[in-house]
């Protein structure tokens, strides 16, 4: 180790400082001392300056020691510093502020409450309101996309005049922020101004008004959301579909094979990955449904398309009970985590039931 | 040599007496003062009206920096600097509903100390009516009726804010409609009753006239309007019935107190209830009426988004004849860019309910905001605000708002005689201050505004009767009321 560091900056002055600069362990133990100490000690912008002043010194002796020694780490860590300060440190820190009473909005410091917000939450019947709206809004809203991505893919897969610039035209609401897509259907399905009220108009001589029933609203919701995001799976299911070698369908079409045996065991298997994939992305999306639903219905009518993310904007927002709204989005956090698994679960079941016959 | 010492000597005078001009005073200093500041007209002309006119008395160079946040995000975007603890802002305009949560959070200062030490405040304050100075600045709040009786300074009051934009609710109207001779004669004939046309005869107007109108001007594609065939429907009336933030309590509100019903009353706290008060029968027939009149309005209120944007767009559309709005809406519904019908609108009161003696009770729910100023400001910075707080409320500076399209809360202001006519809707302004009472102020009030919202929206797309609504909102009050201790 010595003789590597020798042969990496040879020179007497440098070393020196290097050997004086690079006690990280020194720096380390100095850290320890001195945060709790000044927490303990000063008022709490002192302290604060106190344990920036100690990461400070911890960082700069773990960069000198590295310097020349480790380039690689070294070039890694401005990125994994900025993770850990702009995201990592928040998470953790709502994951704390979650077993304390605690307002945003109160300068009043945190009080220990446990996992009382937990049991809050869970207990709420308002959150299980909320979580059943959500689960029909995912799910209607997944499955509409896969289908129609699905076939779009199918569409798109062979060639035809004018396929590019349509490609690039169902490509577009995707692209779109929410806001305006938001923004987009609520006078899309406005009954005085709207274009869907106007056509149903010229049918039937009524205005039309989607949103004025629950299920309506859902609908409305739906189709937005569908709308943005079918593209996304054609995406994936197109990426699938062109890496199919062409040889297979050949051979297939030589041994007289159906459309629909040629699907299922020949391009089904190419893309199903892809497909679990959109599936994957687009229900942990859908699950946090937000925006499309505050522009439209803003929750509305009543209660029926508030989705949980709205409800967990109320608690957090305009409620400002910080505590309980970390719990109920670590609670969130949870569900997601747990479907994900499910679903790598299943896709290495059926690769090893696939793998064990062969 | 003479010229050559003439030219020295008028050279050195005109260098002394650039830089005695150049110079300062010794003690001006530059102050910002950062505002944060909802985007919409009475706060584009109050920077206006700074940058052109203040001077602030200390001689310091004092700014006004106003940070200019769109509506939709104005709520959020404020809770958001004054809760992170960044402390940008020396003043805010706020809702007033928001008092509560922020100054129990610790972000707005009281200001009573220095009304005390200042006459110039103190006849500010009693200048200003006191519909505003008990929903703009009083926390705990202290109703209006109880600040006329006592006086200024109330004993028992913390005073917090001061008006920036005073606003209460009016009725919009096209003229065209309401004063063609066709259309009177017809509704004569329908209903015996005169249509309205002349403001005067519009601040006579109750809910069943109300009720007529709507009914009155409810027409299809095909029908004939004002001597033109429509070639869309038109409808009635339109008031705000939106599930969004308070766009639908602001006009049940009123409609519950004129039926001499009551929402939670936060001045009873903590003997006052919610439930039994709430839910009362006066309140449930309040509501009721409330709902009976949505069947004349487009049909866009049967989704719960009819909110005070989209009150204002339809009229401006011209779709509908006759809008309850708020008075900080007039200024686009007569601009001939923004709206379709901007020569034909007239302005009236708030209707009401008639009363067995033949008045109109008119109770309504204030709008508007104050402003305030934040806690962690130095005390050089306090004064120059407070500096600039007794220039924006002169009567000169009032008077220059309200030309330019504000509305003021001082009595000697928009009780002069020209103060009608600046803009065409001022002369509603003035006389409904009396009326006007305010929602809750307590920190808790998002929560129960959102519930409330939330059972009105059903009642309003008929998933829920009036009472249904009433009961499960007096309910959850009174929870969530005792758990926090307004309720014993």
């Amino acid at each position: 180790m010595a003789t590597q560091a020798q042969a990496a900056t040879p020179g007497g002055l440098g070393q020196q400082l290097r050997e004086h600069f690079s006690n990280w362990r020194l720096a380390l133990v100095i850290a320890i001392l001195a945060i709790p100490g000044s927490v303990a000690l000063f008022p709490l912008e002192t302290a604060f300056w106190v344990s920036f002043g100690a990461v400070i010194l911890i960082t700069a002796t773990v960069v000198t020691r590295a310097w020349g020694r480790r380039p690689g780490p070294l070039l890694v860590a401005p990125a994994l510093a900025t993770l850990f300060v702009m995201n990592i440190f928040p998470l953790l820190w709502s994951l704390g502020l979650s077993f304390f009473h605690f307002r945003a909005n109160r300068m009043s410091p945190p009080r220990f409450a446990g996992l009382d917000y937990f049991e809050k939450v869970i207990s709420d019947p308002n959150v299980w309101d909320r979580l059943q709206t959500t689960a029909i809004v995912v799910v209607l809203t997944v499955g509409i996309q896969l289908i129609v991505g699905f076939l779009l893919a199918l569409m798109f897969e062979r060639e035809f005049p004018g396929r590019r610039i349509l490609l690039m035209l169902v490509l577009t609401p995707m692209m779109l922020s929410f806001v305006a897509v938001g923004a987009f259907f609520r006078y899309y399905y406005e009954p005085t101004f709207g274009l869907l009220s106007q056509a149903v108009r010229l049918v039937t001589g009524e205005p039309y008004i989607l949103l004025a029933s629950p299920e309506g609203a859902i609908a409305g919701i739906v189709f937005a959301d569908a709308w943005m995001w079918s593209p996304f799976v054609m995406l994936l299911v197109l990426a699938g579909l062109v890496s199919v070698p062409k040889y297979l369908y050949e051979a297939a079409e030589i041994d007289r094979a159906s459309w629909w045996r040629r699907f299922r065991t020949i391009t089904l298997p190419y893309i199903r990955g892809l497909l679990l994939l959109a599936l994957l992305f687009r229900t942990i999306e859908a699950f946090k449904l937000f925006d499309v639903v505050f522009l439209i219905t803003e929750g509305g009518p009543g209660t029926s398309t508030e989705t949980i993310a709205v409800y967990l904007y109320r608690v957090s927002f305009q409620y400002f009970k910080t505590a309980e709204s970390s719990a109920l989005a670590y609670i969130l956090i949870f569900i997601v985590i747990v479907l994900t698994n499910l679903y790598l679960y299943f896709v290495q079941q059926r690769e090893k039931d696939e793998e064990a016959p062969a | 040599m003479k010229t050559l010492k003439a030219l020295v000597g008028v050279l050195a005078s005109a260098a002394l007496l650039g830089s005695a001009l150049a110079v300062k005073p010794a003690s001006a200093k530059d102050i910002v003062l950062r505002m944060a500041v909802p985007d919409w007209p009475p706060t584009r002309i109050m920077k206006d009206l700074a940058d052109k006119h203040y001077k602030a008395p200390s001689g310091n160079n004092v700014v006004l920096e106003p940070d200019f946040i769109p509506w939709p995000d104005y709520y959020t975007r404020l809770a958001a600097s004054l809760t992170s603890g960044e402390q940008k802002y020396q003043m805010a305009v706020s809702d007033s509903q928001w008092l509560g949560a922020n100054i129990e959070g610790g972000y707005y200062m009281k200001i009573n100390d220095f009304i005390d030490a200042d006459p110039e405040l103190q006849a500010v304050f009693k200048d200003l009516h006191p519909a505003l100075v008990a929903a703009y600045s009083t926390y705990p709040h202290i109703t209006a009726a109880e600040l006329a009786e006592v006086g200024f300074p109330h004993p028992d009051a913390n005073y917090y804010g001061f008006p920036q934009m005073p606003d209460v609710l009016i009725t919009y109207y096209r003229t065209d409609l309401f004063c063609h001779e066709g259309e009177r004669a017809a509704f004569q004939e329908k209903y015996g009753k005169a249509l309205p046309c002349a403001p005067e005869e519009m601040n006579d107007v109750d809910w069943d006239l109300v009720a007529n109108i709507g009914e009155f001007f409810q027409r299809s594609a095909g029908e004939m309007l004002a001597g033109e065939t429509l070639d869309d429907d038109f409808y009635g009336i339109a008031y705000q019935a939106g599930k969004g933030y308070d766009f639908s309590s602001m006009e049940i509100n009123g409609f519950v107190w004129q039926h001499g019903g009551n929402i939670w009353d936060e001045t009873m706290a903590p003997d006052g209830q919610a439930e039994g008060v709430v839910n009362s029968p006066e309140a449930v027939e309040a509501f009721e009426h409330y709902l009976s009149l949505l069947q004349y309005m487009p049909p866009v209120v049967k989704t719960g988004t009819m909110d005070i944007f989209k009150v204002d767009e339809l009229f401006r559309e011209g779709k509908v004849a006759w809008i309850l709005q708020w008075i900080g809406f007039a200024e686009s519904a007569i601009s001939a860019e923004m709206s379709k019908v901007h020569d034909r609108v007239g302005f009236a009161m708030h209707p009401g309910l008639r009363m067995a003696d033949g008045t109109i009770d008119r109770t309504a729910n204030i709008g508007g905001q104050p402003f305030v100023l934040t806690t962690w400001n130095s005390d050089e910075v306090i004064k120059e605000a407070l500096d600039f707080v007794k220039w924006w409320l002169s009567s000169d500076v009032q008077t220059m708002f309200a030309q330019a399209g504000g509305q003021s809360g001082l009595m000697s202001v928009h009780g002069a005689p020209d103060y009608a006519s600046y803009r065409p809707w001022n002369h509603a302004f003035g006389p409904s201050l009396k009326w006007q009472k305010d929602v809750w102020h307590i920190p808790e009030f998002f929560e129960l505004l959102v519930q409330q919202q939330e059972e009105f929206d059903k009642a309003i797309t008929g998933q829920k009767s009036a009472k249904e609504a009433l009961d499960t909102i007096a309910s959850f009050q009174q929870e969530l009321l005792t758990e926090a201790g307004h309720i014993e």
